[in-house]
């Protein structure tokens, strides 16, 4: 099936990918609490490349300790992590794989902030603190911008050092640019506030610092919210529009971005990213480990765990979803990205459906897709679309108990109901576990 | 004591501030709370207290007449203890009594031989919290006589209140208004001192609520009366002016638009026995009203009620008492054979318009008896007459109790003097309507003769002369005892009512002997 559109290879500037399907960016607490990253973080990039996607997107990878979204993920702000990265990428690229690391700061959305930064509050564009869970944050000011500025810079450098295949700017979603972009969340009346200029100033910044660091020829790609949404709050403002994401990605792409990723919401999670269903039973058995992180997430526990309650949060939650797709929720809009810059444009949203696919390239939508859930559920999907299937036999039900087990639970499919029994879940769970490091013995010391 | 453990997380720092923040917001809260509650409390017992208007019923006729409100104390009166207060703030006054005796002031006393706190004629009641006292009828209609210098006092239900001095009480009154010890700060001592138990929040109320009220209520009063008083004759015991006070006080008028001739219309207090004979009479004393409903109602507004405060039960409980109300016999003993020949001589001059006394009762006949004679023909005073106008007239009938069942329609202007029944002629001297000749003896005397200036207030009878002893007296002139009427000064003139003054001197005794029966 060579003339499928799916594994026909899409071409960036500074990079080849052999096929359309990107893994999206997804992490489990599988590093070590100092930022290096462990072989279970290898097995787990295995399972995807070994599946046939043509690239990954690495989990979030902070740049800065201060940055962490989740104590436990990986992050790129040591040079001597260089090595650890390096092997990830080989390890990867021995599938014919490429390997994209995202570079991302939490700015002031925070889950689980870690022993490197309980005890302050994190930066933000703004000191106002996050809206659902309450994490409380500080606004940078210009000196901290440079700083994280240069971090971005220097995580490019070490992504480029360590043989990897590009980094993703992760604009999307609520992070820290996300911070900065969103007229919901910005509220500064510097030179980084106000007008949508001045709000896309420390993003394109960054990437003006990246090339000058990396050079032109090293991949660099932008995930952006296509709509913030930012109202999931009821009384929060709506933030950016279409309108003003098509400017912020025809900037990038002048900036020196060589794609453009899209997504939706000015959160994660957010009522339309990842879209889908939200398990209350699940949340309230793991929404315990976020308690302490914000001023709000007790509120919210309560809300999670009593029924009586669960109605308040189902109707903030479901109202946004109303009329929309799960697959493809922001397709309409990474096509009027597309039409409005050069680049190649991926998108994410549910994808599970080749011919959905298919046609999304087809009809100029987008250029190529990237998929997480779907992947977690079948590791292999991509396998099966080269063999004629269009949806897997025991697709993703969108459930998004993978999500919601994410700050407790080691990360992993737990649709109970697409396994013959829970053991069996528990041992694919297990699967990127199943290593043999080889132990050191530390120094003795006299 | 273990130092309190730091948080460990930024989080946790900003939880601990929230709840010291809310711990303060709760604290104030309850605060606020607890004042509210406190507040709503006071209001209730405010409310109670300010909802109170509640007066002693007497079962005992004499008492309610003597004791019990008809709604002036609500009207016009001054607070219980402000009122036990003023002998004690004012000694001068009071010649150094406790009492109200040196304004005339009667007083009963209890079982036990204590004299009663509050004298004869002034009622109690409790309106919002705060006993108020004032005047109710029995103040002036209930006098004292003796026999003789020696002999005990005997209190007269129903006669006129010869020992009153109403003008020098009411003065006493506007003055005390404006006395710097009306302050709080002397006042409110001068009550404990009388009895008045009062807490913290009280005597706060009393300092910051109730005295600059009684004050102002003193000085409005005084600046609507003091002047007219003090252009008026005193009036001395036993008399009132009925009607000025009333144009001044109760409807406003300035008195720039009283006439001169207005001005002195100071008259004796009646007696009120036998009112049931009086219906349909020419009433007053010009006899400006044949309505004995309205003119009891009338005469409850000059004690101080007000349309709004009037107790018209407690007013027609006391009417329907005085329709029946016996005088005590004449106490004087006569020659009877010159009684008979003095009826003699009075059936066939004075009965057709005075009635008559017959076997030791008044009998209430005679073609003129309670009709007005034309001042033309009487040439009494005119003070009184002329203090009743036309225009004042118009305004009772238009404006007092106007639309109730109550509104005044009997009033008229007269052209003189009611001939009155002489019931109780002996406890009713001095006499002519003004009190301006002293006894039966000087009535009968021209004019020109009779007493130029008496001593007033002594209430010894008189058992040769009729009335009570008077003896002459030269005005500003110290007096044992006494006030020294002068009937020179405007409103007091003793001239008029003529008839029997030329009888021959035997005949005169005669007919003096037959009066003293009356």
């Amino acid at each position: 099936m060579s003339e499928d559109v799916i594994f026909t290879p899409l071409q960036f500037r500074n990079l080849t990918v052999k096929n359309r399907i990107f893994r999206s960016n997804i992490s489990g607490k599988f590093d070590n609490e100092d930022g290096s990253l462990t072989q279970t973080r290898i097995n787990w990039e295995c399972k995807f490349a070994a599946g046939g996607v043509g690239a990954i997107i690495s989990s979030y990878v902070p740049v800065l300790m201060e940055g962490r979204i989740i104590a436990g993920y990986a992050t790129i702000h040591r040079d001597d992590f260089i090595p650890l990265w390096k092997r990830l990428g080989e390890a990867v690229h021995r599938f014919d794989c490429k390997y994209i690391m995202q570079l991302s700061h939490s700015g002031r959305q925070m889950d689980i902030p870690g022993v490197h930064n309980s005890h302050r509050p994190a930066l933000s564009s703004t000191s106002r603190k996050e809206s659902l869970h309450g994490f409380l944050c500080r606004a940078a000011g210009k000196a901290e911008i440079d700083h994280l500025v240069e971090a971005f810079a220097a995580g490019a450098w070490r992504a480029r050092e360590a043989g990897l295949d590009g980094v993703e700017l992760h604009a999307a979603n609520g992070y820290l640019f996300t911070q900065f972009l969103s007229s919901g969340i910005n509220d500064r009346s510097d030179e980084y506030g106000g007008p949508l200029q001045n709000r896309a100033r420390f993003l394109l910044e960054v990437i003006r610092a990246i090339r000058a660091r990396v050079g032109r020829d090293f991949h660099l790609q932008v995930k952006l919210s296509a709509v913030d949404r930012n109202n999931v709050i009821p009384w929060e403002k709506k933030g950016n529009v279409l309108a003003d994401t098509i400017e912020v990605a025809k900037w990038c792409e002048s900036e020196g971005a060589d794609a453009i990723h899209v997504s939706t919401g000015s959160l994660f999670p957010h009522p339309l990213n990842p879209p889908g269903d939200f398990s209350f039973e699940t949340i309230a058995t793991t929404y315990d480990a976020m308690i302490s992180s914000g001023v709000d997430t007790f509120r919210n526990f309560l809300l999670f765990r009593y029924r009586l309650l669960r109605p308040i949060f189902r109707w903030i939650w479901f109202r946004m979803k109303k009329g929309l797709p799960i697959e493809g929720v922001s397709l309409e809009e990474a096509r009027a990205i597309k039409a409005s810059v050069v680049v190649p444009v991926l998108n994410t949203g549910g994808y599970q459906t080749a011919s959905f696919i298919r046609s999304g390239i087809a009809s100029g939508a987008f250029d190529g897709v990237a998929i997480a859930r779907s992947l977690v559920a079948n590791n292999d999907l991509v396998r099966q679309w080269a063999m004629g299937r269009d949806r897997p036999e025991r697709p993703c039900t969108y459930c998004n108990k993978c999500l919601l087990n994410a700050p407790k639970n080691p990360m992993g499919c737990y649709e109970l109901a697409r396994f013959p029994s829970r053991e069996a879940m528990i041992d694919e769970l297990m699967t990127i576990y199943a290593t043999r490091p080889t132990l050191n013995l530390p120094p003795v010391v006299a | 004591m273990l130092a309190p453990e730091p948080p460990v997380t930024y989080v946790e720092t900003e939880l601990h501030r929230r709840r010291r923040l809310l711990l303060a917001a709760l604290a104030v809260l309850a605060l606020f709370l607890l004042i509210g509650l406190v507040a709503v409390a006071f209001g209730l017992v405010a409310a109670k207290r300010l909802t109170v208007n509640r007066t002693e019923a007497y079962p005992d006729i004499i008492a309610h007449f003597e004791r019990g409100s008809i709604g002036a104390d609500e009207g016009s009166g001054m607070p219980y203890w402000v009122w036990q207060a003023l002998p004690r703030l004012f000694p001068e006054t009071f010649g150094g009594r406790l009492d109200y005796r040196a304004f005339g002031f009667l007083y009963r006393t209890d079982d036990q031989g204590r004299q009663e706190d509050l004298p004869i004629g002034i009622s109690k009641r409790d309106y919002q919290g705060v006993d108020l006292v004032w005047f109710n009828c029995a103040v002036c209609h209930t006098g004292t006589y003796r026999t003789s210098e020696g002999a005990p006092r005997a209190v007269v239900a129903g006669m006129p209140s010869n020992n009153l001095d109403l003008y020098r009480f009411i003065r006493f009154v506007l003055d005390a208004g404006a006395d710097e010890r009306l302050a709080p700060d002397t006042l409110i001592p001068a009550m404990q001192a009388a009895g008045a138990n009062l807490g913290l929040i009280e005597r706060q109320v009393w300092k910051f609520y109730v005295i600059p009220r009684v004050r102002e209520g003193f000085i409005q009063r005084r600046s609507r009366l003091a002047p007219f008083l003090a252009e008026q004759a005193a009036w001395g015991p036993g008399r009132v002016d009925t009607f000025n006070p009333y144009k001044l006080v109760q409807m406003r008028t300035p008195l720039a638009a009283i006439a001169p001739a207005e001005r002195h219309g100071a008259s004796d207090f009646p007696s009120i026995f036998n009112q049931k004979p009086r219906e349909g009479m020419q009433l007053h004393w010009d006899g400006n009203n044949s309505s004995l409903k309205e003119r009891n109602l009338s005469a409850a507004l000059g004690a101080g009620v007000t349309p709004d405060t009037v107790d018209h039960a407690a007013i027609e409980r006391v009417a329907a008492w005085l329709g029946d109300l016996r005088p005590p016999p004449s106490p004087h003993q006569v020659d009877p054979a010159a009684a008979a020949r003095g009826r003699a001589l009075y059936m066939n001059a004075c009965a057709a318009c005075h009635g008559y006394q017959d076997r030791g009762r008044y009998v209430f006949e005679g073609a003129n008896l309670g009709k007005v004679d034309p001042n033309s023909n009487l040439q009494a005073d005119p003070g009184r007459l002329d203090s009743y106008t036309e225009a004042f007239r118009q305004r009772q009938l238009a404006e007092l109790f106007a639309g109730t069942p109550y509104q005044f329609k009997h009033f008229v202007k007269t052209d003189g003097y009611a001939n009155l029944p002489l019931d109780a002629l002996w406890l009713r001297g001095p006499y002519l309507h003004n009190g301006s000749v002293p006894t039966l003896r000087d009535l009968l005397a021209p004019p020109a003769q009779r007493p130029a200036a008496y001593v007033r207030g002594i209430d010894v009878i008189d058992g040769k002369n009729g009335g009570f002893v008077s003896p002459p007296c030269t005005p500003g002139q110290p007096l044992p005892q006494g006030f020294c009427y002068d009937t020179r000064l405007p409103g007091n003139g003793n001239g008029g009512h003529v008839y029997g003054t030329a009888l021959p001197v035997a005949e005169k005794d005669d007919l003096i002997a037959y009066l003293l029966t009356f």
